[in-house]
């Protein structure tokens, strides 16, 4: 039979008093801020750049940069601000099948010898330099069939992805409100102080 | 056998396991309660209260979960934040004579944790198609002897949505509707100018205002979060776990036993009645018999076919009730089409507030009143409008401080529409048990054949061609159909019949009360006794049957029926 831990009963009390507030005069957000209190130490941390999980540290290095080129620290934060070189890494191990991270590694070592192939390698370019790469190698990739997808748009996908589900993505540049109570399905843009979270 | 006897036995704990445990301990029966998965109560949901950056890998389901879960991913639904929800098909297999997606939660409260909530009404023209057309049998049951029961559980579960006095998607008792957001509203004046559709705000088991009753203390508002997939600690929307089981618990009538699975019924000859059930324990292995005056089979669609094929006897050697050798025949699901979306322009000064947990529903028009097509029945359609997120920057050039500044702005507005149709009852869709193979308690597993057929075929070409005709007539831009949606039985997750209704016990398996023709002590009250599919979600069906049948046995009971 399944043993309940003290984490479980624990839960199941502070439930059945946020339950009761609810049904009484007491807000949502205040049996939310007991809920998370309870429940934040069970889940999983995402992966630390210390040690990558499928990139090579030079990798790394590069999908890092052009991550950062696509989504710099601005007012805001920017992709390494957010984890995403990890978050990419991680990504590339967990979720993609191997052939799509093969060819992943192979689109950016095909990335690098163009690169090299008019000059110095992409990560010793001046910074202005590397924003033109990045910005010509996706106007190219863009202009011709991109499926599946070259390495250039990948990179760009999980960049947005790991960013705008990132801790910062999120409320650095949106109104994040985990708990909307209500919803409301005409509202005038000018009235919201920033675009919504709605993913 | 005295320690293990009690007055009714129910198998399963979803959507309508957790009605009949309600129903009958609240009648004061002591009742066994048993489901084959783990236990969950009431805020065991662990990934509730996650905040998006604390799910790993952007909460996209990863490798490891694809090759534990082949067939479960094959909807879509798993991710990192809810996948503790569907079964590992390496542990639980099943035999696929043609793909037939079996999706399953094997826990406490089954499937009704992850429901879509979308709760219609079968109309009078849903319960009268069988007879009118030839179609398998007629269904021996009315809708007006249905619409209190109807009322019932409505009122229990607490339904929002808008009164229509439409005579094909009955009103029913329910909470205020949720709003439609602006786009949806043009949708619904354009296709309504021009085609005569009628778009509705989709009628969900969330509660949009308290319930009407005092028996759900433990149940919230809705707090338009979304989420509702991985469970709600406020209660928002109804679940087994959420609401009947707990009202179960109260009566004290109830026991709840998680990790049992039951694999045969008990039959005695002598009486003539079931007396039991033959019970495995999941974890331990261990063997049980379990005795009651009446059983309850809640156990799914097909878990009700497996069981009831597994239990042979010299009475029943074809299995259990299988008198007229319909058992585990005339399998439906909801028959989906490629979805399809639009852009839509304008509107860029307005948005929304808050998660809307359900969309617009756009009820049944074919085959109804003058409106005669080549195929039987019809569809409904469920889609919402939204304003596009970060994923319209994928293909894109912006970069740097632009594509910052262009994120910060809600993205143009979309619009889908998806489809449920009706699967027509035939015979040849059917489930076997396939005794070359096992699972891993040792038991024998289903084998599975159910393919569309001439009537599902010319539907699904218009459920396609009607949705990009009401984008068109609404001059919305970009259509494009997702041909890389495939849709096999099964994907719709609305499985049926398989122990059919009817007057007549020669082609039939159930009664009108959803009591085994031949032995009328066992009650079906899943999916099973669906003599046709309609083309609705079928959950808010299940539970007025199921309400219905348990006062009809307890009334039998204390009758000396039993």
């Amino acid at each position: 039979m399944s043993a309940e831990s003290p984490e479980t009963m624990q839960r199941r009390e502070i439930l059945r008093r946020a339950a009761w507030m609810l049904g009484g005069a007491i807000s949502a957000p205040a049996a939310l801020a007991i809920l998370q209190g309870c429940s934040a130490k069970e889940q999983g941390v995402p992966a630390q750049a210390a040690a990558t999980r499928f990139l090579t540290a030079a990798e790394l290095a590069l999908v890092a940069e052009i991550a950062e080129i696509m989504i710099p620290k601005t007012g805001t934060s920017g992709a390494r601000d957010a984890g995403v070189p990890a978050f990419i890494d991680a990504a590339l191990d967990g979720v993609f099948p191997p052939a799509d991270r093969d060819r992943f590694r192979a689109g950016g070592e095909q990335f690098e010898a163009a690169v090299k192939a008019s000059g110095k390698p992409f990560l010793e370019r001046e910074p202005a330099e590397r924003v033109d790469i990045v910005r010509r190698t996706l106007e190219s990739a863009l202009s011709t069939g991109h499926d599946p997808k070259p390495f250039i748009l990948m990179t760009r996908e999980l960049a947005l992805l790991g960013y705008f589900t990132s801790r910062v993505g999120i409320t650095d540049n949106m109104e994040y409100v985990a708990v909307p109570k209500e919803f409301h399905g005409c509202v005038p843009v000018a009235q919201m102080q920033k675009h919504v979270y709605w993913e | 056998m005295q320690q293990n006897a009690f007055d009714a036995i129910v198998v399963g704990t979803g959507m309508s396991g957790g009605w009949a445990a309600k129903e009958l301990t609240e009648k004061g029966l002591k009742t066994l309660v048993l489901d084959r998965g783990r236990m969950v109560r009431h805020g065991d949901y662990p990934t509730a209260m996650t905040d998006p950056w604390d799910l790993p890998y952007g909460n996209r389901i990863t490798q490891e979960t694809r090759q534990r879960k082949p067939v479960q991913t094959r909807t879509g639904y798993p991710s990192p934040a809810n996948q503790h929800w569907f079964v590992d098909d390496l542990d639980n297999p099943y035999t696929e004579v043609n793909r037939f997606d079996w999706i399953r939660g094997y826990h406490v409260g089954g499937r009704s944790l992850m429901w879509a909530r979308q709760s219609y009404r079968f109309s009078p023209m849903d319960f009268e198609a069988n007879a009118r057309e030839g179609v398998g049998v007629p269904w021996p049951v009315t809708y007006d002897e249905m619409a209190p029961w109807y009322d019932y559980v409505e009122t229990f579960a607490g339904i929002s949505g808008s009164l229509e006095g439409m005579p094909t998607l009955p009103d029913g008792k329910f909470l205020p509707p949720m709003e439609l957001n602006c786009v949806e509203i043009d949708f619904q004046k354009r296709i309504a100018d021009k085609l005569g559709r009628k778009l509705i705000i989709g009628r969900v088991a969330n509660l949009t205002a308290p319930l009407t009753h005092q028996e759900s203390p433990q149940r919230g508002t809705c707090q338009y979060r979304n989420l509702c997939i991985r469970g709600c600690p406020f209660g928002g929307y109804f679940s087994s776990v959420s609401a009947t089981l707990p009202s179960a618990e109260r009566t004290g009538n109830m026991t709840l036993l998680a990790n049992q699975i039951v694999y045969e019924l008990i039959y005695d000859n002598d009486k003539a009645k079931a007396t039991g059930v033959r019970v495995l324990d999941a974890v331990t292995g261990a063997q049980t018999d379990y005795f009651a005056k009446i059983i309850f089979l809640c156990a799914s669609t097909l878990g009700t076919s497996f069981i009831l094929l597994n239990s042979t006897s010299s009475r029943f050697p074809n299995g259990f009730g299988n008198d007229s050798g319909e058992v585990g025949h005339n399998l439906v699901d909801h028959l989906k089409a490629p979805g399809v979306n639009a852009t839509v322009d304008g509107y860029l000064d307005v948005a929304y507030t808050g998660r809307r947990a359900n969309g617009y529903y756009i009820p049944r028009y074919r085959n109804v009143g003058k409106d005669k097509r080549p195929y039987l029945r019809g569809f409904g359609y469920q889609g919402r409008a939204a304003r596009s997120g970060f994923g319209r920057f994928n293909d894109n050039a912006l970069i740097g401080a632009e594509l910052k500044q262009a994120a910060q702005e809600p993205g143009p507005w979309t619009v889908n529409a998806s489809s449920f149709g009706e699967i027509l009852p035939n015979h040849l869709n059917h489930a076997v048990i396939d005794r070359s193979r096992k699972d891993k308690h040792g038991l024998p597993v289903l084998k599975l054949d159910v393919v569309l057929r001439e009537n599902e075929l010319a539907m699904q070409k218009e459920m396609v061609n009607d949705a990009v005709e009401m984008f068109e007539a609404a001059g919305y831009k970009d259509i494009t159909v997702n041909e890389k949606d495939t849709y096999a039985p099964g994907l719709s997750i609305h499985e049926a019949g398989g122990a059919r209704m009817g007057k007549d016990p020669k082609t039939s398996v159930l009664n009108q009360w959803n009591q085994v023709h031949a032995c009328q002590n066992v009650f079906i009250t899943d999916g099973s006794f669906m003599a046709s599919s309609a083309c609705q979600n079928p959950s808010l069906t299940y539970m007025a049957f199921t309400a219905r049948a348990a006062h009809h046995a307890v009334e039998e009971l204390r009758k000396g029926n039993l």
